[in-house]
């Protein structure tokens, strides 16, 4: 039903175009377009097609309008176009402003109108206008409400103080990753009376580390990681006594990013147990935790 | 804009048109018929025609039918004049040479 009505409509839409466009032209040619472009038109099979047509046939009577002016045309009689002579029409000649120079400005001026309106509105936007005048109006400070101090009773206490005797804990191995300076603490009790002049004792301290026969880093290299040539830097903390054993498991610190070698390291460090250097405190050899690597490098 | 010869301003739509007729100088076509050989839209199409016709390129006649016996109204014919075949000859001769005559 409904194309029914479209095929009924849309010839009377192209014809009602192309009947109105063709007497847009010239009147000794708009009888013979009109003619010529219903004829056409009917070449055309569908619908939107035969629009497109009849929209061209208004674009195409403008332009003839333009190139044709009424007053150069002459008269073309409907005898002699059917007798089939050509029509002897003088060629376009309307000044500097011809259709496509027109169009040209019409869009330029669209384009300028356009960029006017964007200018404008943006200018007018809360973000890019103008902030009113800003004043500073200072504002007087308060001054803090003096109030009277709270009345006391003023009474004179009598505190005997005796005299207090702290016993020092016993020495706490602290871990030294390396030698440095530590103040000796004193040996004798604290008293709450200490003497201005305390004499502060620097204990020279060095680190200790795998010592003399210490076992070689190559047999404790995993073959698998000689095989696969993995090569590496496993960081192991231990804690010796003064005699260079070990007090507790070695630990890794920072590990050579491949777990071979890592439990490598802690198997050379194990091993090794005996065979450390104590670290020594004024020349006296004290238990310690200290870190060191293991290098697991491969020979070229 | 189109180099213009003699009378007639030669665009590419222009061409085209004329190279529709060169293809068959002794043939008559119909503005619908330009359309389906070469693509060129009625809005363009038609100021062509008229403008190569009033500079003598194009003759046109309506066709010879009866309409009422065809069942189709008489289509308008255009075909290549010989001042037409020549000039849009030399048109295409002077690209040939790389010179628009």
């Amino acid at each position: 039903m409904s194309q029914r009505n479209e095929r009924l409509r849309q010839p009377d839409v192209t014809h009602w175009l192309i009947h109105h466009a063709a007497h847009r032209t010239p009147e000794s040619l708009s009888s013979r377009l009109e003619e010529e472009w219903l004829a056409d038109v009917e070449s055309r099979s569908s619908s939107w097609s035969r629009l497109r047509f009849a929209l061209g046939c208004w674009w195409a009577a403008m332009v003839i309008v333009s190139e044709y002016p009424r007053s150069r045309v002459p008269a073309a009689s409907s005898a002699a176009a059917a007798r089939g002579g050509f029509i002897t029409l003088v060629d376009r000649n309307f000044g500097y402003f011809s259709l496509r120079s027109g169009t040209l400005f019409l869009i330029a001026g669209l384009h300028a109108a356009l960029f006017y309106v964007l200018i404008t509105t943006l200018s007018h936007t809360h973000g890019l206008a103008t902030p009113p005048n800003l004043e500073n109006h200072p504002v007087n400070a308060v001054p803090p409400e003096k109030l009277p101090p709270p009345a006391m009773e003023m009474k004179r206490w009598t505190l005997d103080v005796q005299k207090l005797v702290v016993d020092v804990p016993p020495k706490i191995d602290v871990e030294e990753e390396a030698t440095a300076p530590v103040v000796e603490q004193s040996q004798e009790p604290y008293t709450t009376q200490l003497p201005p002049e305390t004499p502060v004792h620097v204990v020279q301290r060095v680190g200790g580390g795998p010592g003399a026969g210490f076992p070689e880093t190559a047999d404790f290299y995993p073959s698998l990681s000689i095989h696969l040539g993995e090569e590496g830097i496993s960081t192991v903390r231990v804690c010796v006594d003064a005699k260079g054993r070990l007090t507790s498991e070695p630990t890794t610190v920072k590990g050579s990013g491949n777990a071979r070698l890592d439990e490598g390291a802690l198997k050379l460090a194990r091993a090794g147990s005996g065979h450390y250097r104590a670290t020594t405190e004024d020349g006296q050899p004290v238990n310690s935790c200290y870190a060191f690597g293991v290098r697991f490098q491969l020979k070229k | 804009m189109g180099k213009k010869d003699g009378n007639v301003r030669m665009s590419l739509q222009t061409l085209r048109v004329l190279e529709v007729f060169l293809e068959n100088p002794t043939e008559r076509f119909a503005g619908a018929e330009v359309h389906q050989r070469c693509g060129i839209a009625s809005g363009t199409l038609y100021p062509i025609l008229l403008r190569l016709e009033s500079a003598g390129w194009f003759v046109s006649q309506w066709e010879s039918i009866d309409p009422v016996s065809a069942g189709r109204p008489r289509r308008r014919l255009y075909r290549l004049t010989s001042t037409g075949l020549r000039r849009a000859s030399e048109v295409f001769a002077s690209f040939n040479r790389g010179v628009l005559a």
